[in-house]
């Protein structure tokens, strides 16, 4: 969740600003808080550790503006052709990148530019963020940073748009299901 | 022409605040940016000596003693070592020194939790939420007009919506745990921290900037 959230901050000037007032109440509450002594041998111990590792470059700077919000990029560093697919759908793949400690599923989403999924359902609550590209389905349009919630209520079929291929970040509880005339036949087959 | 008066008054008060902390803000970032430059172990104690016991107290306010004793100090360590190796990201013009600790601290103890929980993957915190944003689009503004308003209206904020405040942003607490905590209805600890919210200037901050 953190990271989709973040992701979403890179795209998102107005977040950014709200989380950046956040912090900085945060910071003055923490300035002000009543300090509490510390152990007498913790800067000693603390120098210590530092001279026994070696000296660390100075992490590097990020060279070209990267394609993807950072935090996703660096859960992909080898590109998105190394990252392991599936087809659950016609003109969609998706690949899943981690699972979080409250057991989401945090999914890349690909869809050609100008294809359309079949029409489906999905069995737990999903949220998508659109990182790349946008679609559109029969409840509205959606470009980059826009989040989208659809749980088992909502049944659609989105479509890419034209100009480009559409990447979505999506946060699943459960694997989709597909609702269209033959859905149920390849239900069976549709692996998370 | 009362209440002009006692608007006056507060931003005296505001003013004698900011000027002290825009002393101790300059004095810091001057300590940073000395780390950065040259590993100057002097300017590192000094803020190792301002810092730690704040550190040490945010570990303790926000749980972590919970979760083992040595935990508090632990977070010192491993937030003053991670200012060690990242003063060369600090930036002034983006970030209050305190600003910028307090979002280490914050990120290290999401890692400390993460570790005891042995809950790993390739990401830590501060890839997740970044030390220092990546825009200039605020700037200055994050310091001057932001901390200098919450700077005073938090001291004019009542205790118990202080308390609050407190709790929700920089213990990391959910509405609900601060609400079990303080034995109060979920209701009254939203529209607390609504109202501090509005006192603060916060979330309408479009018409401002």
């Amino acid at each position: 969740m953190n990271i989709t959230v973040s992701a979403h901050l890179h795209f998102c000037g107005e977040c950014q600003r709200q989380v950046i007032e956040y912090e900085s109440v945060a910071a003055v509450l923490f300035e002000q808080q009543a300090a509490i002594a510390v152990a007498k041998d913790g800067f000693a111990n603390l120098m210590e550790r530092i001279e026994s590792q070696p000296v660390s470059k100075p992490s590097k700077i990020r060279t070209a503006p990267s394609r993807f919000p950072p935090v996703v990029e660096k859960l992909m560093t080898q590109g998105t052709d190394a990252l392991s697919w599936k087809k659950p759908m016609k003109n969609l793949r998706v690949s899943q990148l981690l699972t979080d400690e409250q057991g989401l599923t945090l999914g890349l989403h690909h869809m050609k530019a100008g294809c359309r999924v079949p029409q489906h359902t999905h069995r737990g609550r999903e949220i998508s963020l659109v990182i790349e590209g946008g679609f559109s389905d029969q409840m509205g349009s959606y470009g980059v940073g826009d989040f989208i919630t659809l749980s088992t209520e909502h049944h659609h079929s989105p479509q890419a748009d034209a100009d480009g291929d559409c990447w979505l970040l999506s946060l699943v509880e459960a694997p989709v299901r597909l609702t269209g005339p033959f859905g149920w036949i390849l239900n069976p087959f549709i692996k998370a | 022409m009362a209440s002009a008066a006692i608007k006056t008054g507060r931003d005296n008060i505001g003013r004698v605040m900011t000027q002290q902390q825009i002393e101790l803000r300059e004095h810091f970032a001057n300590q940073l940016e000395k780390v950065a430059a040259s590993q100057d172990t002097h300017a590192f104690e000094a803020i190792y000596t301002h810092f730690s016991p704040l550190i040490k107290s945010f570990g303790i306010s926000s749980g972590l003693s919970y979760q083992g004793d040595h935990l508090p100090e632990e977070l010192v360590q491993e937030v003053m070592l991670s200012i060690w190796r990242k003063a060369h990201l600090f930036d002034r013009r983006k970030a209050a020194p305190s600003t910028w600790i307090f979002t280490i601290a914050r990120n290290q103890r999401i890692d400390i939790l993460r570790r005891l929980r042995k809950y790993q993957n390739d990401l830590n915190a501060d890839d997740v939420w970044e030390l220092t944003s990546d825009t200039d689009l605020f700037g200055e503004i994050r310091d001057t007009r932001i901390q200098k308003n919450v700077n005073r209206e938090l001291r004019h904020l009542p205790p118990e919506q202080k308390q609050i405040v407190a709790k929700v942003f920089l213990e990391d607490k959910s509405h609900q745990e601060v609400a079990n905590e303080l034995n109060l209805p979920l209701g009254t600890v939203k529209s607390r921290v609504r109202l501090a919210m509005q006192k603060l200037k916060l979330t309408m901050g479009v018409n401002e900037l």
